[in-house]
This record gives C-alpha cells, structure tokens and sequence, in this order.
C-alpha cells in the first residue's frame, strides 16, 4: 500500500502528504510514518518543497486526529449508556485524564500504534477539546520534524530510519504492554493487603 | 496477583505481560539490529548526485530516478524500448506489468543497468565510479 502512495507522492507532491496523513490518523493503513520520512528525503532531493510539505502535512495529520476524536465525542452517549455505570470504566477514563496529555503526546510520535485507540478514547471520555488539540498539534510537530528530518538527513538512504524506527516504536509498545500489565497486578496485590489488613482490624 | 482476582481479568493480565516481554524481546532484536545497519551508514554530502543503485525501488519513476541519478530519461526510454508519452507518471512496477508480463522485474534491472553506463564521472575522482555490466538482452515487448 505505502509502494503506491510513495510513487503518488513523487507524482502529485505535498497536497498527495496531506491526504494521506490525514487517511493514517483515521487509523488507515497508509503507511504514514514511511511517508514522511521518505517526505523529508524528497525534500532533500528538491522533489518536494519542505516548508509546504511541513505545513500541509501538520494540517492533514491533525484535521484526521480531530474527525477520530469527534467520532470518539459522539458515540459518547452510546458508550454512557453502555459502560457509564461500570466502575472499571469509571477507573479507565479517570486515569486516562490523569495523563492524558503524555499519552496524546507520544502516540503521535512514539507509539503511533495507539494514536487512533488514543482519539476515541479522548472523545469519548469527554477529555476536553482544546488541550487535546494543544497536545495533538505538539505531538503531530515532533512527529513530521523528527521523521521528516531524519529522511532530510539521510536523503536517498531514508529506508534504513524507517526500519529502525518502526522497531523501535514497536519496542516501545512492548514495554508499555509489560509495564500496564505489572502496574495492573501490583494493584491487584495492594488491594488483597489493604482487605486483609481491614479484616485484622475489625477483629 | 490476588487469588481472589477474577479469573477472566487475571488471565487477561498474564497475557498483557506476555505479550508485552515477546513485542520487547522480538522487536528489542530488530531494532538492534537495525540499528547495527543505521549506524554503519553515514548522510551522503550536500549535493553530491546519487551513485548507489541498490537504492532503486520498484514504485520509484523513470523521472524520478532520472532527477537522482542525473541521467536524461530519454535514455531510460529508449534502454526499455517503450513510448514516453504516457508513462512519465507509472512506476517501473507498472511499466513491467505492462510492457513486459512474462519478465519479473526487469524494468528495474534494466533502469540499474543503464544508470551504471551512463552515469556521469564522479567530480571528485575525475572518473566513472562503477563498472559498466554485460548488456542485458531485451525480451520481446508485449503492450
């Protein structure tokens, strides 16, 4: 799929990167993270403007992160309905506005396999709109500066960034999975001690 | 993890963390190894024209590989045997399919090969940087 829209990249230029960051923060397998660094070597090759490429981008990643997350706005009226009464997710969303910032901000850049999960949720907790945009827009920047600006530096050899940093963000979520899931027995085992202090006491 | 815990959820936390150590373990690995790979490769100087045709990809164009490599598309053209008019915008992927079905990826050879003889002599060594292949011959082609 990123074979073809890399040629229509070359093809059509900045207005085609636009499009297709905004189809990626949809959550469609575009193969946005190759576009912009492959973007960003263009660029360096003079096949694409960077400054227009930069901005229409940005426009395009953060207009695809607001549809997900208005998505997540309006089926929140469904998920109250269905989950309101239910104390994990009462929990969930709690904990989610407690770092919510963080996680807007490094699923755009980091762990870009959460950034979709991360706008539904966002909507759909009610997390307010403008510090999502704040946090979005931030995070969408570092993303096509960072990747943009490694395929500028490394021009026509951008396949290697590519390889190492779909890696190493997969490794990321790896950790973040491992780390959820001890933080989610830890508590488990704080919540047994504090029962069991509690049924000491009354006795 | 409490005994108490619900079984449902304390199977879905063993298996957040066994997923989260095999994605850690497998992608730990690739990540170091493609590091291994970035690291030993260094940013090709500020207009220097591109040499390295391992570097063509098959959804690459004839235009675009010509502006690279600096070598005239015409060539590419006529070292195909195909029209121009019409193809400027296809990538050599889609020119095999059309022109030549019955020769897996030789599109792509053929553009490696005519880079490598036409490139222009590098500036900094006065002379052609890389040996010029046996030519290839043509298969019949079939619009």
């Amino acid at each position: 799929m990123s074979d073809f829209f890399l040629t229509q990249v070359i093809n059509f230029g900045t207005p085609l990167i636009g499009l297709i960051l905004l189809l990626g923060a949809l959550g469609l397998p575009v193969g946005a993270s190759v576009v912009v660094i492959a973007a960003g070597a263009f660029s360096q090759q003079g096949v694409l403007d960077w400054p227009s490429a930069i901005l229409i981008g940005l426009v395009g990643a953060v207009l695809g992160d607001m549809l997900s997350y208005s998505i997540g706005h309006y089926a929140k009226s469904w998920t109250d309905k269905r989950f309101g009464n239910s104390p994990t997710w009462i929990n969930a969303s709690r904990s989610f506005h407690k770092s919510a910032g963080l996680a807007i901000y490094f699923t755009r850049w980091l762990i870009t396999a959460m950034a979709v999960p991360t706008n539904l949720i966002a909507g759909g907790s009610g997390y307010k709109f403008s510090h999502f945009l704040l946090y979005d827009v931030t995070g969408e920047l570092t993303w096509i500066l960072l990747y943009g600006g490694l395929g500028y530096w490394f021009g026509s050899q951008w396949e290697l960034v590519y390889d190492f940093i779909s890696n190493f963000g997969r490794l990321i979520l790896g950790l973040v999975i491992f780390g959820f899931g001890i933080k989610q027995a830890l508590n488990w085992q704080e919540k047994k001690k504090h029962t069991a202090n509690l049924a000491t006491d009354e006795k | 993890m409490s005994l108490n815990t619900p079984p449902k959820q304390r199977a879905m936390v063993i298996g957040f963390i066994i997923l989260g150590i095999l994605f850690t373990v497998f992608f730990g690995m690739r990540a170091f190894h493609s590091y291994k790979k970035f690291n030993g490769h260094r940013p090709p100087p500020p207009g220097k024209v591109e040499t390295d045709v391992e570097l063509i990809r098959d959804w690459m164009t004839i235009s675009f590989i010509s502006e690279t490599y600096r070598v005239p598309e015409r060539i590419f053209y006529d070292a195909l045997q195909i029209p121009p008019l019409g193809n400027h915008d296809k990538s050599l992927k889609d020119l095999n399919r059309e022109y030549y079905p019955d020769t897996d990826g030789f599109v792509l050879e053929t553009a490696k090969t005519t880079i490598l003889a036409h490139q222009p002599p590098s500036p900094t060594d006065g002379s052609a940087a890389t040996t010029i292949p046996p030519p290839t011959a043509l298969p019949p082609v079939t619009p």
